[in-house]
């Protein structure tokens, strides 16, 4: 058991000689012990807004990114 | 893949607090409960004031995730860090914590008890269902769920307050440094609160007044 | 599991944090500050005790609720940026605002009162007023709109047939530059219709004085630019605005400017949140401008820095004016006035002589003088020696007030003027107004008492004296006996201790507000009958158009019905109307016409504003509100990501609903927007612009004064004409023998000939003289040139007068204030003998300090609509007055202290008023000024009037207002008053 447990621990530390750790708290969205929270992606998009495909993250942060654009306004401006 | 983040610009903020109230509208935060604050530095001095716009910064390493008693705290896979108010006790750790200040406490019944912690959720509601009536009573509105971005950052009133993916934040900041030129420009975000001071770094803060 | 302590916060990310920590408390955030400043110890009141988290009023998550959301497009109603905002409503509550990104006014953006919006339509715990009220035995009691009608209606009656001490004129109307522009002028209307010109609203007290200084200038008394043109210029002087505060969203605009090198200078007696923004900043005294603006010019003037092309092709008077700035002006004399060094104001010449084009931008710190009529004209001065107006990226950016100011004043209820500016005292004014309202002018005649039509009526700065000078100092028949306060504060009129006499000897006092406003409460305070309080939609629960200080019009849509019982204020108008027996002039109903259609609306039947919309095009030839039908502006509002957003152009589109080609438009076809719609004029985004086609939006000076002067030219010199015009010297205004002399008359239709032939551009209501003309490339109103002397005022080249009550005896007896004024606008006007007596009472000893006044971000002009949204109540929860370090050290006096500000002015039992605010211990202001924002009412001397509100109507948070202490002062031409510069002590309480 105590084997095991030194194992996994030589496995996380090899895993962090190959990549740099970036963040000290990992995600857990879903995984933690309190009530689990879903993506927001994986709701349905509303009629009056930005759309994307359901359950496609990459197709929202699309979109996200289109409307983070509202912020910067070079790019109405210089449009 | 997006990490969400804020950040301000300290050369554009004039405290004009259209953030505050954004949030509060948004949210409908009730009165005694600050999710995002404005903060003026060398309030009425010439040369030296500075306004910024302060709420939770969604840190990378949350200290109020570190030392929450009950793990109430999660990071979401877009980097967004939310509580579960029904595992909170609202013992306010995380207020001494947090170096921004950003926990809140509402008052709870006639005694003043301190209720459950709230925060800035950067318009991402919490561990209820998305968008439901649930979520917003406790948490506000979840605005990443409808595919946009806090309403103070979309809202303020000079573009000074930046919210949303940290790439394109940084873009979006790098092209106005680019053309105001590097003199002058000051932002105050992740990178300033965790990377080493710049050069030319203002002194400490003198005693501000704020306006009441 | 439970009350452990999480496993996995490592240590590395503690060293990380520990850093993070150390540099930010280090650098940035002084951490008990912001811990007093947050909500949790800065005292959240009683409010949130027993509030759940979410105030959750009728506002539901989006999908949990029933029914389609609709998306209404609005404009702010806080200020005159224009921003526009995009409301859901769902089942008919407004749910949720969103920013309009595509628009190129704000591109989304808010400041604080904006992005709370929404609280307007929030009904649970509303301060608003609900239903009509009427005060009896001293208490507010609820009654029917019907008894509201007849009861005021009864007395307003009995007045006016007062054979003694009645008649049309007793009654004043103070207006409202909150109302849209259909309602402003219907109020004009409705007002003209009683048989009156006492009529006014905000603007008097806000840009009166640019109003008349800039328009005698050179023609069109408004903004010169655009905000959006700042992104053009090289350099923007604000002296006189708190733009950060007054007009967060034109922020955007200079920010930007300045982050592509255009230089920012702030001159202002307190460092502004502006002012922490600017490249220079120069702390002057308040009140001494006009000093300030020639010590610049010395300098300009001195190093030859001046356009003198540009000055002999396009300026009269500008030797003279040099004469007298290199005389009186020079560095000693500025800085002896003014505060000033010699090298700050030269530093300030020397930035604004190198980057050109640029802008002098102005709100209230200039206007609100005894001599502010000089004070803008110096700004102007300043402009034209610089060559900076009538191009792009220069010019007078004149920051407007409320978000319809500019429209209220071009269109409104004005007492000198009729709508578009045709003033009362030409008899051929009302002959046009009489055509185009479709009503019998002989009838109108009869409305008036005689000889007062042609006489401008007294404004809303001294309706107090109408009220309580003797009656044989006046001149009118009655003195005031009824007032309708519809839509303004009374707490923005100076002199507010004297406003409560004046309340006190009222025969009725009718208040038309959403609010019940300080009016319910003072008037409460003093009677115990005789006012009546009328519930009024906002401007979010009705439809019509606002025009934004860059003169560009938008059209709101109707976000909601008018909440509770209230009404919208045309509807009350048309209502009133009806009981006062006017109904059908009202809306143009005459042998079988009627110009404005009746539609229905919540509580009755009300006018059109479509329709009233179209009559305002059918009649403002004089300042271009002509083309813009709300066809036309309505397309603007669906397409605004069409515009561009520094020049405000629309490179090309059509409208999808409509079919409407919008290319070449201008946002908003800000005015002149010349002729009828159809020929599809674009609207002048920058007046006075020669370097653009007439029909693109181009320019000249307008022929407003004659064409000589003592056998000087008063016209363009030649060569100077807007591009591509037929005529290339200067010519005077067009009318029809013009027409005709220049052969160009048989380009008329037949049909408009009928209608232009004896008329002007300004009266042919065809608009057949005006499409001519620019179909020429010329100018309706001439070409001519811009005036630096305007001859017809008291003080033709400007002049340092200094403030009735000076802090410097010395410089009154070198620059004095003007002599007394028997009548002006039908009022006994003191200047000399109240300085004089200053001076004499050593008024200057016993009140050592200079009190200003100005703006807040939170709140806006009176404020109680603003402070009874708890979302920026809880913002700025008390009145408080800036003072110097040293000035409060040397009483005493320690930050968030209780204090006593006393000022000259006069209770009715002759002791001095005094206000109980809170110290704001500042280096803001310097050792010699203080500084009250205006925004507050509630308190009176010390006293909460919470109890004299009808319940549960009192604002959220209240306090001292500052004009309740501020002093007598008057502009000599406008009657605006002096707010920004009196005398005041301040004393701990």
């Amino acid at each position: 058991m105590r084997s095991i447990a030194l194992i996994a621990a030589a496995l996380v530390a090899l895993a962090g000689c190959m990549e740099i750790e970036q963040t000290a708290t990992p995600s857990r969205q879903g995984k933690y012990q309190g009530k689990p929270d879903s993506t927001p992606w994986s709701n349905q998009p509303l009629a009056a807004g930005p759309q994307w495909k359901q359950g496609d993250r990459a197709s929202w942060e699309e979109q996200i990114k289109k409307r983070q654009l509202g912020q910067h306004e070079h790019r109405r401006i210089y449009q | 893949m997006a990490r969400m983040k804020f950040l301000v610009d300290a050369e554009r903020c004039i405290e004009c607090n259209g953030c505050v109230t954004a949030c509060k509208n948004e949210n409908e935060v009730p009165w005694g409960v600050n999710r995002r604050k404005v903060v003026t530095i060398n309030d009425g001095v010439v040369g030296a004031e500075k306004s910024l716009s302060v709420a939770c910064m969604h840190c990378s390493d949350a200290p109020c995730m570190a030392v929450c008693p009950v793990d109430c705290f999660y990071r979401t896979d877009d980097g967004v860090v939310l509580h579960d108010k029904d595992l909170c006790i609202g013992c306010g750790y995380c207020f001494y914590a947090c170096p921004f200040g950003a926990p809140q406490f509402p008052q709870a019944g006639a005694f003043g008890l301190r209720g459950k912690m709230d925060k800035c959720t950067f318009c991402a509601g919490g561990p209820e269902a998305d968008r439901s009536d649930a979520e917003f009573k406790k948490y506000g509105r979840n605005r990443l769920a409808e595919g946009k971005l806090p309403a103070c950052a979309e809202m303020c009133s000079t573009k000074a307050l930046l919210g949303g993916d940290g790439d394109v934040i940084a873009d979006i900041y790098r092209e106005r440094v680019a053309r105001r030129g590097v003199k002058g420009a000051e932002a105050w975000g992740w990178g300033t609160a965790y990377g080493p001071p710049p050069k030319g770094a203002a002194p400490a803060a003198a005693p501000a007044g704020g306006k009441s | 599991m439970l009350l452990t302590r999480k496993a996995n916060a490592g240590v590395t990310s503690q060293s990380r944090l520990a850093r993070g920590l150390n540099g930010v408390l280090g650098r940035t955030i002084d951490r008990r500050t912001f811990l007093k400043r947050s909500g949790i110890t800065a005292g959240a009141g009683a409010l949130a005790a027993h509030l759940p988290f979410s105030m959750m009023g009728e506002a539901k998550a989006a999908e949990a609720a029933e029914g389609k959301i609709e998306v209404k497009r609005t404009v702010c109603t806080h200020c005159s940026v224009g921003c526009a905002i995009d409301a859901h409503v769902q089942n008919g509550v407004w749910i949720r605002q969103e920013p309009v990104f595509d628009s190129p006014l704000n591109l989304g953006a808010h400041c604080a009162k904006g992005a709370s919006i929404r609280e307007h339509g929030i009904t649970h715990d509303s301060h608003r007023l609900k239903y009509p009220m009427k005060l009896e035995g001293g208490k507010w009691k609820r009654i029917s709109w019907d008894t509201a009608y007849d009861e005021i209606s009864k007395k307003l009656l009995a007045i006016r047939d007062d054979k003694e001490k009645g008649g049309p004129d007793a009654l004043f109307v103070v207006g409202s530059s909150k109302h849209n522009n259909e309602q402003s002028y219907l109020l004009r209307k409705w007002v003209s219709l009683w048989g009156t010109n006492n009529c006014d609203h905000q603007a008097r007290i806000c840009h009166s004085t640019t109003v008349a200084g800039v328009a005698q200038t050179w023609g069109y008394g408004a903004m010169t630019n655009s905000y959006n043109d700042e992104q053009n210029s090289k350099s923007m002087m604000f002296l006189g605005s708190n733009a950060a505060e007054a007009h967060p969203v034109s922020m955007l605009h200079t920010l930007h400017a300045k982050e592509n090198g255009a230089k920012v200078i702030v001159v202002d007696p307190r460092y502004t949140r502006t002012a922490a923004k600017a490249d220079i900043y120069v702390r002057h005294r308040s009140g001494s401008d006009v000093a300030f603006l020639f010590g610049v010019l010395y300098h300009v003037f001195k190093n030859g820095w001046e356009d003198k092309q540009y000055i002999h092709d396009r300026v009269y008077g500008m030797d003279k004016v040099r004469e007298e700035v290199m005389a009186k002006w020079t560095p000693d004399k500025v800085t002896e006035v003014t505060g000033v060094s010699e090298a700050e104001v030269a530093n300030v010449a020397k930035t604004l002589a190198e980057n050109r084009p640029g802008f002098i931008i102005w709100a209230m710190g200039q206007t609100q003088h005894t001599n502010a009529n000089a004070i803008v004209r110096a700004s102007n001065i300043l402009m034209l020696a610089l060559g900076n107006v009538g191009r792009s990226g220069g010019g007078c950016n004149i920051y407007r007030g409320h978000d319809n100011v500019q429209g209220a004043t071009d269109i409104g209820p004005n007492p000198d003027t009729l709508p578009g500016y045709y003033p009362v005292a030409v008899p051929g004014a009302w002959a046009h107004w009489s055509r185009v309202w479709n009503v019998d002018p002989k009838w109108i005649a009869g409305r008036y008492a005689p000889g007062m039509q042609g006489k401008p009526g007294t404004t809303v700065s001294r309706w107090i004296d109408g009220v309580l000078e003797k009656n044989d100092a006046i001149d009118q028949g009655p003195n005031l006996r009824a007032i309708f306060y519809w839509g303004h504060a009374p707490n923005s009129q100076s002199r507010g201790s004297e406003m409560i006499e004046a309340m006190k000897k009222l025969d009725l006092m009718v208040v038309l507000d959403p609010y019940p406003s300080a009016s319910a409460a003072m008037f409460a305070m003093v009677r115990k009958d005789g006012a009546y309080l009328l519930p009024v939609a906002t401007q979010l629960e009705t439809e019509g158009s606002a025009t934004a200080s860059n003169r560009s019009l938008q059209w709101r849509e109707k976000v909601i019905d008018p909440l509770f019982e209230s009404r919208t204020d045309h509807m009350i108008m048309y209502q009133l109307a009806e009981k006062l027996g006017f109904a059908d002039q009202f809306v143009g109903k005459k042998d079988g016409k009627q110009n404005i259609r009746l539609v229905k609306g919540k509580g009755g039947m009300e006018p059109s504003m479509e329709d009233t919309l179209r009559e305002v095009n059918r009649g403002c030839w004089t300042i271009g509100y002509t083309g813009q039908s709300p066809e036309r502006l309505q397309a603007h509002m669906r397409n605004m990501h069409l515009f561009d957003v520094k020049s405000l152009r629309c490179k090309g589109g059509k409208d999808a609903k409509t079919g409407y080609d919008m290319t070449g438009d201008y946002f908003g076809l800000p005015w002149p927007c010349y002729g009828t719609a159809a020929i599809k004029h674009p609207g002048t985004p920058n007046l006075y612009d020669t370097s653009k086609h007439s029909m693109d939006g181009g320019h000249t000076f307008r022929a407003l004064f004659g064409v000589e002067k003592d056998g000087v030219n008063l016209l363009a010199e030649d060569g100077v004409h807007s591009k591509g015009s037929d005529i290339t010297t200067g010519y005077p205004q067009f009318d029809h023998v013009l027409l005709k002399k220049l052969g160009w008359w048989d380009e008329l239709t037949d049909e408009e000939k009928k209608e232009a032939e004896g008329k002007l551009w300004t009266n042919d209501l065809s608009g057949g003289i005006q499409r001519v003309a620019m179909k020429h490339g010329c100018s309706a109103f001439g070409n001519a040139k811009a005036r630096a002397i305007v001859w017809n005022f008291p003080d033709g080249i400007p002049q340092h007068r200094e403030p009735l009550f000076s802090p410097r005896p010395d410089l009154v007896a070198k620059y004095p204030t003007h002599d007394d004024v028997k009548v002006l606008w039908r009022l006994p006007t003191m200047f000399k003998s109240v300085q004089d007596k200053a001076v004499k009472e050593e008024m200057h000893k016993k009140f050592p300090l200079i009190l200003t006044s100005g703006r807040l971000v939170e709140y806006e002009g009176g404020g109680e609509e603003t402070r009874s949204n708890p979302w920026l109540a809880e913002l700025m929860q008390d009145n408080f007055v800036e003072i110097n370090p040293i000035t409060a050290s040397q009483r005493h006096i320690k930050n968030g202290d209780f204090v006593w500000v006393s000022t000259p002015g006069k209770n009715a039992d002759g002791s001095h008023v005094k206000l109980k605010v809170k110290a704001l211990v500042t280096e803001r202001v310097g050792p010699d000024t203080c500084f009250i924002p205006f925004h507050f009412s509630g308190w009176w001397q010390g006293q909460d009037m919470l109890a004299y509100y009808p319940e549960g109507a009192a604002p959220i948070v209240r306090g001292e207002a500052v004009n309740t202490a501020t002093t007598y002062g008057y502009d000599r031409v406008t009657m605006m008053q002096e707010t920004k510069t009196t005398l005041c002590q301040v004393a701990k309480a």
